[in-house]
């Protein structure tokens, strides 16, 4: 029997293989148009339960089994089918089980060793079953639900997800352990499929079914929050225009500040470099350095045109004209060294009778002795007649000087 | 060199908002409770706390809002008061236009990244859209008086760029991120709308109604 079976079964997998196109077209487009196929492959594909006709005179449709099939095969995002059939799936356990435990019973070893082996196919094929589901779940979670355009459509994905999972959760309500420890009696075998095997995989997903309803959750108010802000934005805009007269009352100025309000005005400003810190003198310089750079880019460069015609002649004759005052302050000098005997430089300035003020005239004096070359310098001496500020210490007024020679 | 705790201090007197797009290590800082504690007994020496807004574990915004109120903080709060309104519908028309040509669903925010290029194409394309970014660029908020599109479109980004609605992580691309101070922007409305009963969320949906019937 395994050999016609095996055999028929190749077949379908090859009359697949050979119709691949119009099959994935089917896939794609969701039907294919009678006139697309030849007669002979469409009857073949119908005959082989691939290809249906879901009402007469419409156009033929992919079987549930084989679009399936290709959803997982390809990780297509849009398969939104979760099978939450605990029930049935349940009752089928219990059926293959009772006929192991009477073909145990009865001593017959070689229907009972089939039977347990359908079993076992039957839980793990349930085990597989939701975790597909998760992880069909898990993959909608991750994209953000970015197989559907618009914001309402995601909301409504959501939630049929939603109702997807707490259907999963009830479903696995319903497997009640104590129910399978009794069916499964004393048979190791079938304790250890039911019960153990059933737990282990139960618990994982139960367990990342709650997550998954955490991120659901959350997704969802965030869709909502994203909705919420687009509905406030045109609402405010409507308001706008509906009311132009319209002005915000002063919520700022309410006894007790709403918190979103209190925003403080900016205190801090730069800060200013220290240029006494030696400390930074590395930073500094390189600071410095773009600066010149920059300054010397920034010249402009006279083009050539512009240049004035260069030629070369004599310089024009100049001399350097040294100021009155300047002159009467060497003949002061002069007339130190003459008489040789100290001159007090108001004195001076009295006796010639110099037309600039004292106070100027002082400052001269000054400036041309700290002026003269130093082995001049110390054939003078000019002493600083006055006193010092009867308030501020360390500040010394200047009546007069007195020159004379050292 | 300053630490990550004197830098979102210098930042929040700068009168900065802080979030995850526009300074992320002083997000991070501040999203630890006992290092926000530590800014703010520091901050309230100045008479300042740290303030928050925003909703969701990613999405908060920090600032710095006054401890306690005399009259010379009422008088700087009410002034920024009359500034955020006053900025409100315009920057609300410009979201609204953004998210129409790019043809989304959901409005900018933090983070979001903005291509000032096809933005601007749409724009061009599209002759509603451009009277539109005339009339919002024309607003006093941004203040442009040039009639054609290219000059308003960047007008338009400069003057966000300046306000802190937007940041230009690189300068040399046209590439735009909207910073947590849109978020802010919505609380505000938000705000407005609850504390006056104005129901706009509601208006909105009549009105999304209406236009399909």
């Amino acid at each position: 029997m395994s050999g016609t079976l095996r055999q028929s079964g190749v077949r379908f997998l090859r009359q697949l293989g050979r119709q691949a196109e119009p099959i994935m077209d089917a896939y794609l487009a969701g039907s294919v148009a009678d006139d697309t196929l030849e007669p002979g492959v469409q009857e073949r594909l119908v005959k082989d339960g691939i290809l249906y006709r879901p009402e007469p005179g419409a156009d033929l449709h992919l079987r549930r089994v084989v679009r399936a099939l290709l959803e997982e095969a390809l990780r297509d995002e849009r398969n939104r089918q979760i099978d939450a059939n605990t029930g049935s799936a349940l009752a089928s356990f219990k059926t293959l089980a009772d006929h192991y435990k009477e073909a145990h019973h009865h001593g017959d070893h070689a229907a009972a060793e089939v039977y347990l082996a359908d079993l076992r196919e039957h839980v793990y094929a349930f085990g597989e079953t939701l975790q597909h589901g998760i992880r069909v779940l898990w993959s909608r979670i991750n994209n953000e639900f970015g197989y559907v355009g618009t914001l309402n459509a995601k909301i409504r994905e959501n939630e049929l997800a939603q109702t997807q999972v707490s259907e999963l959760l009830s479903g696995l309500e319903l497997v009640s352990f104590q129910a399978l420890a009794e069916t499964a009696g004393d048979l190791r075998e079938l304790r250890h499929l039911l019960v153990t095997n059933l737990q282990r995989t139960l618990s994982a997903c139960t367990q990342e079914l709650s997550i998954v309803q955490g991120r659901l959750l959350e997704l969802l108010g965030r869709f909502r929050e994203i909705r919420g802000r687009t509905r406030l934005l045109k609402g405010w805009l409507l308001h706008m225009e509906q009311h132009p007269d319209y002005e915000v009352a002063p919520h700022a100025a309410a006894r007790s500040v709403p918190r979103l309000f209190n925003q403080a005005a900016p205190v801090l400003a730069p800060a200013s470099l220290d240029i006494h810190d030696p400390t930074l003198e590395a930073e500094l310089l390189a600071l410095l350095a773009p600066i010149r750079a920059q300054q010397t880019q920034d010249r402009p460069a006279q083009s050539l045109g512009d240049a004035p015609e260069l030629t070369l002649h004599t310089p024009d004759a100049f001399e350097v004209r040294s100021s009155p005052i300047r002159m009467a302050v060497d003949a002061y000098f002069c007339q130190v060294i003459d008489s040789g005997q100290a001159i007090s430089a108001l004195d001076y300035h009295q006796q010639e009778t110099l037309p600039w003020d004292a106070e100027s005239w002082l400052y001269q004096v000054i400036g041309g002795y700290d002026g003269l070359p130093e082995a001049q310098k110390h054939h003078f001496e000019l002493d600083m007649i006055g006193e010092p500020h009867p308030l501020y210490s360390g500040n010394f007024i200047i009546r007069d000087l007195r020159l004379w020679l050292a | 060199m300053l630490s990550t705790k004197g830098h979102v201090i210098e930042r929040l007197l700068q009168g900065a908002f802080i979030c995850r797009t526009t300074d992320e290590d002083g997000w991070r800082f501040l999203m630890v409770p006992g290092n926000r504690e530590e800014v703010d007994v520091y901050l309230g020496q100045l008479n300042r706390q740290v303030a928050t807004v925003g909703t969701g574990a990613d999405g908060e915004v920090f600032f710095c809002g006054y401890r306690q109120f005399d009259d010379d903080e009422r008088k700087v709060i009410s002034q920024q008061f009359r500034d955020i309104c006053q900025a409100l519908t315009p920057i609300a028309e410009w979201l609204v236009l953004v998210q129409e040509a790019a043809a989304q669903d959901a409005p900018l925010t933090e983070g979001a990244p903005l291509r000032l290029n096809e933005l601007q194409t749409v724009i061009e394309d599209t002759p509603a859209l451009r009277e539109q970014l005339g009339r919002i660029s024309h607003y006093r908020l941004f203040g442009s008086t040039s009639p054609t599109v290219d000059t308003q479109v960047k007008l338009v980004f400069k003057r966000l760029c300046e306000l802190g609605y937007l940041i230009r992580p690189n300068p040399e691309k046209q590439i735009y991120l909207a910073t947590g101070k849109l978020d802010y922007l919505y609380e505000v409305i938000r705000f407005i709308d609850e504390a006056e009963g104005l129901g706009l969320e509601a208006q909105a949906e009549l009105a999304s109604q209406g236009q399909l019937l």
